[in-house]
């Protein structure tokens, strides 16, 4: 599957630096894949808190961790859940931990290694502007 | 297509439109239209129209809309949130032309093939309401949305709202799929900082 960088508006008009984005459905928000940054640098795979609730997940009694994300302090409460990447032609669904985390002031999730890369084959082409993701056999 | 031309009034069984002038405290001539809908009589005002429409998203926009607040909204929604009629009760033309006789521009999409709609939200853009609109890039569909929450499919922004909650309800009431969700940031330090640059 196929994703290109996914290019947002400067303020000072043009567009910023096009960034590696998956779109990854959680269970029970399917209708809404969250658009997570490729983050190779990162253990976890984490998205908003303000998630979770939208896809009936409960964090309550959830094992929570803090730590630092950009340098700003925030809580994570961990989730198992089914996740799901699809395009026109194929989907692939896996279940994966998945931190929800608040603060989230960040525009995307994080798709790191736990959770996203640990289950694809990933071929990262920036200068042409996409990423292919395999599923791992 | 005209855009925002008034026409004479037609001949309709359940809207009727008609400018009535009415002397003011000054004497200033102000036109209060007043309309028949479905057999009820309202005075409306363009004012009264814009404050009910606060707070509400639009819905997708098949083919016809009109420009209030900015936003494109559907005529059949917003003749239905003003007057509180069932929207079976009048057509969407009829709703169109009541509500450019109060001064609101209208239009067509112009991208209507059949697709799921216009951005709820979006807003009014000349081009959308005359000839094709030029291609344009993701990041400049999006710069109208900076702050916000935004689902979109391929170039096209579905919705936009303050938060997913709103934006997530959108889609299921109207039973869009998105292929993306996430937030419109403007600047690269708030993009990265999620991340080891």
């Amino acid at each position: 599957m196929r994703f290109a960088f996914r290019e947002l508006p400067a303020a000072g008009g043009g567009v910023l630096t096009p960034r590696p984005v998956v779109d990854i459905a959680v269970e029970g928000l399917d209708a809404a894949p969250v658009g997570c940054l490729l983050d190779t640098g990162a253990l976890r795979t984490r998205m908003s808190a303000e998630l979770a609730p939208l896809a009936g997940i409960e964090l309550s009694g959830a094992l929570t961790e803090e730590f630092f994300v950009g340098g700003l302090k925030t809580a994570g409460a961990l989730a198992h859940v089914n996740l799901t990447v699809t395009n026109d032609a194929s989907e692939f669904s896996w279940d994966a931990p998945v931190w929800f985390c608040d603060p989230w002031p960040y525009p995307f999730g994080l798709a790191g290694l736990e959770g996203f890369l640990h289950h694809f084959i990933v071929t990262i082409r920036a200068y042409d502007g996409y990423l292919d993701i395999e599923p791992n056999p | 297509m005209s855009l925002g031309v008034c026409r004479e009034p037609d001949v309709s069984p359940t809207v009727e439109t008609e400018q009535r002038g009415r002397c003011g405290e000054y004497g200033l001539e102000k036109r209060m239209p007043t309309m028949t809908v479905s057999g009820h009589q309202y005075n409306l005002d363009p004012r009264g129209v814009e404050a009910a429409l606060d707070g509400v998203l639009p819905e997708p926009i098949h083919e016809h809309f009109v420009v209030i607040n900015g936003r494109r909204w559907p005529p059949k929604q917003v003749l239905t949130l003003v007057t509180g009629l069932d929207r079976a009760d009048f057509t969407t033309h009829q709703a169109r032309r009541a509500l450019v006789r109060l001064g609101f521009p209208a239009g067509r999409a112009a991208g209507h093939r059949g697709r799921a709609g216009r951005p709820a939200g979006a807003p009014s853009r000349p081009a959308a309401s005359g000839p094709a609109r030029p291609s344009t890039t993701l990041a400049e569909e999006l710069r109208p949305f900076i702050g916000q929450w935004v689902a979109v499919r391929g170039d096209e922004v579905l919705v936009a709202a303050p938060s997913p909650k709103e934006v997530v309800g959108w889609l299921v009431r109207h039973r869009q799929r998105a292929q993306s969700m996430f937030r419109v940031v403007d600047s690269e330090q708030a993009v990265s900082g999620a991340a080891p640059q």
